[in-house]
C-alpha cells in the first residue's frame, strides 16, 4: 500500500516535470498557442469552458457506456451458444473475425444515414468497436477448460450444459471483466469518432469545431479530459474486479 | 461370488488423424469383487489411464463388455469417484462447495450431504479449512480434497489415477496412510493405477500388471497382507519378495 502510494506520487511529480519542460519550451521557441498550447493556457481554457466541457463530457460518457454495457451483454449471450456448439462456433466465429475486419470508423456515415445524427451512430460505433475484444478473451476461457477437469465432470454425469454453466462461465469471468478494460477505450474511441463525424454534441464534436475556428487549447482540454475519465472508469472496474473474481488473482502455486 | 465389475476382452482404439488410429489397450479381462482394492501397474504407455476411463465411462471400447452386478452395460450407469494426478478443484470455490460438486451435477439435495462433507473433511484432517480456497491449501492438502469430492456420492468404484505422483515422498506416505484409513471407513471398492509398485504392493490386495503394445494384463498377484496396513510393512523381506516378483513381471 505504502509502495503504490509512493509510486503514484512519483507518477506525479513525472507528469509536474513534463507540464514544465512543455511550458518552458513553447515559451522559449515561441511556438503559437493555436500550433501547441501551453499547459497553462489549457487550464485556464478548462476552467473558462468548465460548465461546457462537463455537459460534453457527460453527453460522449453516457454513449460510450451504453456502447460498452451493450458489447458486454452482446458478447456473453453470444459466447454461450458459440462456447456450447463447435458447429455453431466454426459457422458463426469466422463471420464475426470478418466483420472485424472492417474499419469501423468507416461505418459511421452508413450509422448516420440509417439512424440519423442522433444517439444512435454514437452508441452503435461504441458497441461495433468494443465487442470484438471482449468476446474473444471470454470465449476463449469457456471452450478452454483443461480436458482433465472436463473428464472428472463427466465421470460424475455432468452435462456438456452443466460444465458450461458450473465451470465455463466462472472460469471466463475473470477474463470477461479484464477484457472490460480494453473495452471501455474501445467504446470511447467509438463514440468519439462518431460524435466528429455524425454529431453536433459530445467531446468529439467539441474537438473537432474547437480545432476549426484554431481554439487549439479547447481541444486539449477534451483530450486530458477524456484520458481522465477512461482511467477513472478504469479503476473503477478494477475495483468490481478484485471484489467479484478476486479468487482469480490469489491463486498460488 | 461374483464380480461386482467385470472388465470383458476389453479393446480401445483411439483415433488418430494419421495411421488410422493406435489400439491402447487389447482383450484385457479383469473382475473386480465388492470391498478390494485393485492395483493396476504397469509402465507409462501401457494403457492403465485408458482402462481406467473405461471403468469410469468415459471410453467406449470398440470391442468387449463392461458388467456391473451381472448387467451389461453400454455407457457408464454405475456411479465411480474419480482422483487424477492434480486435484482438479475450481479455484473459485471453497473446500467444502468443490466437494459437493458432484451433488450439485447429479441434481440431488445439497443440503442433505453437508454433513457427510463435513465428515469426510474432517476424516482427511482438513477440518477447519471447509471454507478456504485452494490456493490457500498445500498440493497435498487440494488432493485430499480431491478424495472427498471423488467420494461425497457414495460411488461403487473408487478410481484412482496416480493419485499421488506428483507429492513429495514425505507427503506421499501420509497420503497412502490416510487413503487406507478412508477406504476402510467408507468400505469402497477401489481401483489404484500407478506405476509405483510399492505403493501398489502396500495399498492394494491384488496387483494387476499390464503391458505390451497394446497393453494387455500379462499378470496378477494377491499380496497377502491383511488390511490395515503399516508403513513399517515396506522394510520386511515378504515386502520386498513382492516388490521384487511384480517389478519382473512389468519387464523391460
Ligand atoms: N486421447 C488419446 N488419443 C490418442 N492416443 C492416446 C490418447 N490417450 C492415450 N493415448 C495413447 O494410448 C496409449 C496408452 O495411454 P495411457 O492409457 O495414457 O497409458 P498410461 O496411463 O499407462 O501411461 C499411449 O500410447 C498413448 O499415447
Ligand atoms: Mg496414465
Amino acid at each position: 500500500m505504502r509502495l503504490s502510494r509512493s509510486r503514484t506520487l512519483n507518477s506525479l511529480v513525472v507528469l509536474v516535470f513534463i507540464c514544465v519542460v512543455w511550458e518552458l519550451v513553447v515559451d522559449l521557441l515561441s511556438i503559437p498557442q493555436y500550433i501547441l498550447p501551453t499547459p497553462t493556457s489549457i487550464a485556464s481554457t478548462t476552467i473558462k469552458y468548465y460548465d461546457y466541457l462537463l455537459r460534453n463530457l457527460l453527453d460522449t460518457s453516457i454513449h460510450a457506456l451504453v456502447g460498452l454495457a451493450l458489447a458486454a451483454t452482446f458478447s456473453l449471450a453470444i459466447s454461450l451458444p458459440l462456447a456450447y456448439s463447435e458447429v455453431v462456433r466454426d459457422t458463426v466465429y469466422p463471420l464475426i473475425t470478418g466483420f472485424n475486419a472492417i474499419p469501423r470508423a468507416a461505418l459511421v456515415p452508413l450509422l448516420a444515414l440509417w439512424f440519423g445524427l442522433g444517439s444512435m451512430p454514437k452508441i452503435l460505433t461504441a458497441f461495433l468497436i468494443a465487442f470484438f475484444p471482449v468476446l474473444v478473451p471470454t470465449l476463449t476461457a469457456m471452450v478452454t477448460i483443461e480436458k482433465e477437469l472436463w473428464e472428472l465432470l463427466m465421470s460424475f454425469g455432468a452435462t456438456k450444459t452443466q460444465i458450461l454453466i458450473k465451470v465455463g462461465i466462472p472460469r471466463a469471468m475473470p477474463y470477461f471483466l479484464s477484457s472490460l478494460h480494453m473495452g471501455l477505450t474501445s467504446s470511447f474511441v467509438g463514440t468519439v469518432i462518431a460524435e466528429m463525424v455524425a454529431s453536433d454534441s459530445g467531446l468529439g464534436y467539441v474537438i473537432l469545431s474547437s480545432t476549426s475556428r484554431l481554439d487549439t487549447a479547447l481541444a486539449f482540454s477534451c483530450l486530458i479530459l477524456l484520458a481522465l475519465i477512461t482511467f477513472v472508469l478504469s479503476k473503477v472496474l478494477s475495483v468490481v474486479e478484485r471484489r467479484v473474481v478476486g479468487w482469480a488473482y490469489r491463486v498460488s502455486t | 461370488m461374483e464380480p461386482l465389475v467385470r472388465l470383458h476382452g476389453i479393446t480401445v482404439r483411439y483415433d488418430g488423424r494419421r495411421n488410422g488410429g493406435l489400439v491402447a489397450i487389447t482383450d484385457v479381462d479383469l473382475d473386480i469383487y465388492q470391498g478390494e482394492v485393485v492395483g493396476i501397474v504397469g509402465k507409462s504407455g501401457s494403457g492403465k489411464t485408458t482402462l481406467l476411463k473405461v471403468l469410469a465411462g468415459l471410453i467406449r471400447p470398440v470391442k468387449g463388455e463392461v458388467v456391473f452386478n451381472n448387467h451389461k452395460l453400454n455407457g457408464n450407469s454405475f456411479r465411480v469417484g474419480v482422483l487424477f494426478q492434480s486435484p482438479l478443484l475450481l479455484p473459485w470455490r471453497t473446500v467444502i462447495k468443490n466437494i459437493l460438486l458432484p451433488i450439485e451435477v447429479l441434481g440431488e439435495d445439497v443440503s442433505k450431504y453437508l454433513s457427510r462433507a463435513l465428515e469426510l473433511i474432517e476424516k482427511v484432517g482438513l477440518k477447519g479449512f471447509e471454507n478456504s480456497y485452494p490456493w490457500e491449501l498445500s498440493g497435498g492438502m487440494q488432493q485430499r480434497v480431491a478424495l472427498c469430492r471423488a467420494l461425497i456420492h457414495r460411488p461403487s468404484l473408487l478410481l484412482l489415477d496416480e493419485p499421488f505422483s506428483s507429492l513429495d515422498a514425505i507427503t506421499r506416505e501420509e497420503m497412502w496412510m490416510l487413503l487406507q484409513d478412508v477406504i476402510s471407513h467408507e468400505g469402497c471398492t477401489t481401483v489404484l493405477v500407478t506405476h509405483d509398485v510399492r505403493e501398489a504392493v502396500l495399498l492394494c490386495d491384488r496387483v494387476v500388471v499390464i503391458g505390451g503394445k497394446p497393453g494387455r494384463v500379462r499378470a496378477e498377484v494377491r499380496v497377502d497382507f491383511k488390511r490395515p496396513r503399516d508403513l513399517k510393512l515396506q522394510y520386511t523381506k515378504e515386502f520386498n519378495d513382492y516388490v521384487v516378483m511384480v517389478r519382473g513381471l512389468l519387464g523391460d
